[in-house]
């Protein structure tokens, strides 16, 4: 199985959010866990030990497991044990990313209606079910599903035009 | 366990809120890592949400304070109608805050309707309660005509310039 650099950068957002929810998105060696966790999938894929290719992201997500726990012990042999800080919420996105791109996300805000707005709201930030939303706002499933289809979509525009226009991004994490 | 997360968006979505919000179980988000880490629509889709979240979760209202007056400025533009989300965070900015000394920005208000001006009399009599004003900035002809029309502007008083308007409220008290 090869894979291309393309193929690489492809990857890296993807292993990147996912270690930073094993370790924190605020770890300063996101970066390194990150390159080493991609370094081994591309030589055990030049190795062709991927022989199930449908399972490639089981594959990698061991990789990363791995990785993760091997830097994990490292610290705690090097280091004294870290005072627990509560995880915030997983972030896909860094901050500064997220205020950079604050402007497209209050135009795809403003094209938004309001009734839209409340039952996006309803569903993502009251964490209602689409049950209880239906019963509250009369609306039927297929108009829940229209309404949150149409603002996915979007929104996963806002992302897809950031990330075909790199220029945009000073960083490389988005 | 094996989950087709394309069969039905709403469930796909419920999934991509519990992950970022780290309220999976250790099985599913791992079922889930695996998945994304192989799927560049998924992935997508997270991302895609997260850019949601943020822009149903930045403040309707923002607020300022110049000397001991409070502004306030709809971050997008509105209308202040009783299906408004952006009335109640409105009304709930100068109560929670406890403003006396309050000028709405209505700049990017392009219409208000009888509950709209309901609020904005509520919050007046609750600054004129607290022996403070409320007045208002930059209304648009359209809001300015209802305004006039209900004779509310004879008791909030409006201004076309900020510096005007805030040195309208007197001298800072001490």
């Amino acid at each position: 199985m090869n894979f291309s650099g393309e193929d690489l950068e492809k990857l890296r957002p993807k292993v990147r959010l996912k270690v930073c929810y094993d370790v924190g998105f605020f770890c300063p060696d996101v970066d390194d866990i990150v390159q080493e966790a991609l370094m081994r999938f591309m030589v055990a894929a030049r190795d062709e030990k991927i022989h199930n290719q449908a399972a490639m992201g089981a594959f990698l997500n061991g990789i990363c497991r791995n990785v993760v726990s091997e830097y994990r012990r490292r610290n705690m042999r090097d280091e004294p044990m870290p005072e627990v800080v509560p995880e915030p919420p997983g972030k896909s996105i860094p901050e500064a990313e997220l205020f950079e791109l604050r402007d497209a996300i209050a135009q795809g805000m403003e094209q938004l209606s309001e009734r839209d707005r409340r039952v996006l709201r309803a569903f993502y930030l009251e964490e209602k079910s689409k049950d209880e939303i239906l019963k509250q706002t009369g609306m039927t499933d297929e108009n829940f599903r229209v309404v949150l289809c149409r603002a996915k979509e979007r929104f996963r525009a806002i992302y897809l035009e950031r990330t075909q226009h790199p220029g945009n991004s000073r960083h490389s994490g988005i | 366990m094996s989950t087709n997360f394309h069969e039905d968006p709403v469930y796909r979505e419920e999934f991509i809120i519990g992950y970022l919000r780290r309220r999976l179980s250790a099985d599913l988000a791992e079922q889930w890592e695996s998945h994304y880490l192989a799927c560049d629509d998924c992935f997508e889709e997270i991302r895609a949400t997260e850019l949601l979240i943020r822009g149903l979760g930045e403040p309707m209202v923002e607020r300022r304070r110049v000397n001991d007056v409070t502004v306030l400025r709809f971050a997008q533009s509105t209308q202040l109608l009783a299906s408004s989300l952006e009335l109640n965070e409105l009304s709930n900015v100068i109560r929670v805050q406890n403003d006396t000394k309050v000028l709405i920005d209505l700049s990017r208000v392009s219409r208000i309707d009888s509950t709209g001006l309901g609020v904005l009399m509520n919050c007046y009599c609750h600054a004129v309660k607290n022996a403070g004003a409320l007045k208002l900035l930059n209304a648009d002809a359209p809001v300015r005509r209802v305004l006039s029309v209900t004779k509310i502007d004879s008791v909030l008083q409006m201004f076309e310039d900020e510096a005007t308007a805030i040195a309208s409220f007197g001298l800072p008290q001490a």
